[in-house]
């Protein structure tokens, strides 16, 4: 018989028993990118269903968070940063995408255990699908960041607008190679989702999202530094609220450490995954 | 039978010895707490499931595995479908795989039975233009008419079903692995099932089958294998091999 599907020679004979490249595993994913597009297309509709306003929330979220910040922060906590509200936000939006991508990730194989454990698909599609299903959250909820930021008469430099595309894409693998550390863990060790739980709020505080690296006491910086959430949103907040072309060397040092991760995360996650169908 | 255009020493499967083990934890603690409290009892007994499992499947034959519950059977039908990894000896199969073994697998409630195609085809590795050129025939295979732009959740599970393996079947595998889905839906459903079943052999598709209705699988194979305690016991002709079964079963 006559196959249509033009597929890859080296893909379709396989040898269980003896690893599998890099290579192999890559080319497979990408075989199965659909799955990864149909599962971000059914989690991102699939939230707000049922939901009166829908897709909308997906807007009205951040909106309202902001709200909430700009009532506290200008009249209970004065902060004495200026434009509080907008320092803040600028920063949030993106560590939401970072902290519910590692939560999610944590749980996405778990939540699919009866798909895991009846059906063959590269396991990386699940982690994958999360992190990019809080990624074009994120994107989305940016057109409310660009509106607010102009509201609130910032004059944006387009060169460092520019820049928020490799920011972008620098923080996508630090969230992807956490959410394949997790998600691995995770199915041999429950409790790491409750833990995963209070590191992240720790994390949270030991980034410079509700404060500024200004303040942080030089003796303390180097945590800070190695860090890799810290470049990230502070090049977050240089590009939209101080306007500014980020530093180039923390930007850097960003995508190394993220890098870094992302292929700790991998190695992890490519030894674990082979006993997924008998864990869980 | 006819043999289509096919070099005659190509196998679609070839099991070279394969051994596979399960843990059974006696108190399995799979929290901290119980992990540092308790380590002593995360030991574990070993559950030698295949013993040194060898065998070869042609391309386009169809087989059946037969044996008595935990005798290995679907545990190796899970590892050449790559769910699990042998812990010993190498499994080489040639072609795309798919299982009629969790039907409907992705499916929203929400969203409709269309919508749901792609999700649940996607699961199977087809990328979006491969599962545009199959739309109608699923549709059309599903009998489901106007309800598939109707959300899934209005189904009967009778229709659930049938749209899950209408996908399945659809997906033009080489290799298709069956685990008991036979057992389900109705009379007529079933046969609709084992015809399309003979099609998708007929065009050349190599069929492995686990089942205990040894009728079916003499239906459709050619040869079949007796699994006893991890190792094979008997193969041949399905209804030499299942006489050979049955009499042991009864005795």
């Amino acid at each position: 018989m006559q196959k249509t599907d033009s597929r890859n020679e080296a893909l379709s004979v396989r040898k269980t028993g003896q690893k599998e490249s890099f290579l192999q595993t890559v080319r497979e994913i990408y075989s199965y990118r659909q799955m990864i597009v149909a599962f971000v297309r059914r989690e991102l509709r699939g939230r707000y269903k049922g939901s009166f306003l829908g897709f909308l929330w997906t807007f009205l979220n951040p909106l309202l968070q902001l709200c909430v910040y700009s009532i506290v922060f200008s009249t209970i906590l004065k902060s004495g940063i200026e434009k509080y509200y907008l320092f803040l936000f600028v920063a949030l939006i993106p560590w939401i995408f970072f902290s519910s991508s590692v939560l999610g990730g944590a749980a996405s194989i778990i939540a699919q255990k009866d798909m895991v454990k009846k059906i063959y698909f590269p396991r990386e599609v699940l982690p994958i699908s999360t992190v990019t299903t809080n990624f074009v959250n994120m994107l989305l909820c940016f057109i409310v960041v660009f509106a607010v930021v102009i509201l609130s008469g910032i004059k944006l430099n387009f060169l460092a607008l520019l820049c928020l595309i490799p920011v972008w894409i620098v923080e996508y693998i630090l969230a992807l190679g956490m959410a394949f550390l997790t998600s691995a863990v995770t199915v041999y060790f429950r409790d790491m989702e409750h833990i995963l739980g209070i590191v992240m709020m720790a994390w949270q505080y030991l980034t410079p999202v509700l404060y500024s690296y200004d303040i942080i006491p030089p003796q303390y910086r180097l945590i800070f530094d190695l860090n890799p959430m810290t470049p990230i949103i502070s090049a977050y907040r240089d590009i939209l609220y101080e306007s500014k072309v980020p530093d180039l060397k923390s930007l850097i040092s960003a995508t190394v450490m993220g890098l870094v991760v992302l292929v700790i995360g991998w190695i992890t996650f490519s030894k674990l995954k082979r006993r997924f169908a008998e864990e869980l | 039978m006819e043999v289509r255009n096919c070099d005659e020493n190509e196998y679609s499967i070839e099991v070279e010895d394969v051994y596979k083990h399960y843990r059974i934890y006696k108190d399995k603690g799979s929290q901290l707490k119980e992990k540092l409290l308790f380590w002593s009892r995360n030991k574990y007994t070993e559950n030698n499931v295949l013993k040194g499992i060898s065998l070869k499947v042609k391309k386009g034959e169809a087989v059946g595995f037969v044996g008595h519950n935990g005798c290995g059977k679907s545990t190796l039908l899970k590892l050449l479908s790559r769910i699990s990894y042998p812990d010993k000896g190498i499994i080489t199969t040639r072609g795309r795989i798919s299982g009629l073994i969790e039907l409907g697998a992705g499916f929203h409630p929400d969203m409709t039975g269309r919508e749901n195609i792609y999700t649940n085809a996607s699961i199977y590795g087809l990328c979006k233009k491969e599962i545009d050129r199959r739309l109608d025939r699923i549709i059309e295979f599903s009998g489901l008419g106007e309800f598939i732009d109707a959300p899934v959740r209005t189904y009967s599970s009778g229709m659930y079903m049938r749209l899950g393996f209408s996908v399945a079947i659809n997906v033009d595998a080489d290799i298709l692995l069956i685990d008991e889905i036979l057992a389900v839906g109705d009379g007529e459903f079933q046969a609709k099932c084992l015809n399309a079943l003979k099609e998708i052999k007929s065009r050349g598709t190599t069929i492995v089958i686990v089942s205990h209705s040894l009728n079916q699988i003499e239906e459709i194979c050619e040869r079949s294998y007796w699994i006893q305690n991890g190792e094979i016991c008997m193969e041949g002709e399905p209804r030499e091999v299942h006489k050979a079964y049955l009499e042991a079963t009864v005795h």
